[in-house]
């Protein structure tokens, strides 16, 4: 732990935050390099292990670090705004099959969110978790703006994005095989739409036609239930 | 610097956004007008200036180290949700392994229909 007096004075600027988060990630980077990138450990998972250790090592507490981390955070909402680009590239996929995906793509993204609600409601959670979890399958940028217009705890539904991701992977490979499915399109699809960017990460692995199909599946779904979600919410709540 | 002007560009699409948001009301965040204003923008001049591609694509790039501030939250949030942690895995572990499945299966039918279509 840090003295009192030091610790008062590096947090006096964002700076040290902003030092701590960006060592933290390229530790982690340089770590996943080192293990060759488990498809169980993302990058984040580690990356946030990391900082919380150092958070606790340092003796900083948590409103601090958020209040200097904000020089970042902020950068969220260009970075959600540049996703525009990636999905205008994407707009020739989506003419070439058209009739199937917007058939499939508002049941995917309303189910993900329907199962996991209703058996979190089904146990008992309380209402401002539902909110958290709502937004799960969706890639973290929009999924916060979800989360705030809906009332649920950020913090709460990042973990939550995790959690599917990693789930969303595993199910995906498993699913595909016992279903004999190896139409990369259709296992990238399901990996963007269930994993988000965890899920379209993996899919780059499996090949860049996955990948493609992924990166849709994610940028729809986003899209998708940023629109309808709140909406749906207000009228259901 | 080209990339400067792009974060311009990115910027201007966000703002635009949080203008939407605040005269209409609409349950949206401002960065999810501000994509698709980005992506119709883009289709209009029928390409992606370097500009915006400069500014974009390290955006994206570090998206995860952005969000790692709000992630390490929940952390701290350990014991202020006790009692619920059961729920909160189960209902998405349980929850995605059923939606992966519905995806799959409808998506599986449905090409095959078009196909055959």
């Amino acid at each position: 732990m840090l003295g009192e007096a030091l610790l008062q004075r590096l947090s006096a600027t964002p700076l040290f935050a902003v030092a701590l988060t960006l060592t933290a990630y390229l530790v982690a980077m340089a770590l996943l390099k080192r293990l060759g990138r488990p498809p169980w450990l993302p990058a984040i998972v580690l990356a946030t292990a990391l900082l919380v250790g150092a958070l606790v090592l340092t003796g900083m507490d948590y409103t601090t670090y958020q209040e200097g981390a904000r020089w970042l955070t902020v950068l969220l909402g260009p970075a959600t705004v540049a996703l525009g680009m990636p999905l205008y590239q994407l707009l020739p996929r989506i003419r070439q099959l058209w009739r199937p995906l917007a058939v499939c793509l508002p049941i995917s993204a309303t189910m993900a969110i329907v199962y996991a609600l209703g058996i979190a409601w089904l146990m008992g959670a309380t209402p401002e978790t539902i909110a958290s979890l709502a937004a799960k399958s969706v890639t973290a940028p929009i999924a916060m703006g979800i989360a705030e217009q809906i009332g649920g705890n950020v913090s709460l539904l990042l973990g939550a994005l995790l959690v599917t991701g990693v789930a969303a992977i595993g199910f995906v490979s498993l699913a595909a095989r016992q279903m004999n499915i190896t139409d990369e399109r259709i296992i990238g699809f399901a990996l963007g739409v269930n994993g988000h960017a965890l899920g379209t990460v993996r899919a780059f692995e499996i090949g860049p036609t996955a990948g493609a199909f992924a990166s849709l599946g994610m940028s729809l779904t986003g899209t998708f239930t940023a629109l309808l979600l709140p909406l749906a919410w207000r009228l259901v709540v | 610097m080209p990339a400067l002007n792009g974060f311009l560009w990115l910027l201007l699409c966000w703002l635009a956004g949080e203008l939407i948001v605040h005269y209409t009301g609409i349950p949206v965040s401002s960065g999810v007008i501000g994509m698709l204003l980005l992506c119709g923008a883009l289709a209009i001049n029928g390409g992606v200036p370097e500009s915006v591609a400069a500014a974009a694509q390290p955006l994206i790039a570090m998206l995860a180290m952005l969000i790692m501030p709000g992630v390490t939250g929940v952390f701290f949030m350990i014991d202020q949700l006790a009692g619920q942690w059961t729920a909160i895995i189960i209902s998405l572990i349980i929850g995605t392994l059923f939606s992966v499945f519905t995806t799959l299966w409808l998506l599986q039918r449905l090409m095959r229909d078009d196909h055959a279509g």
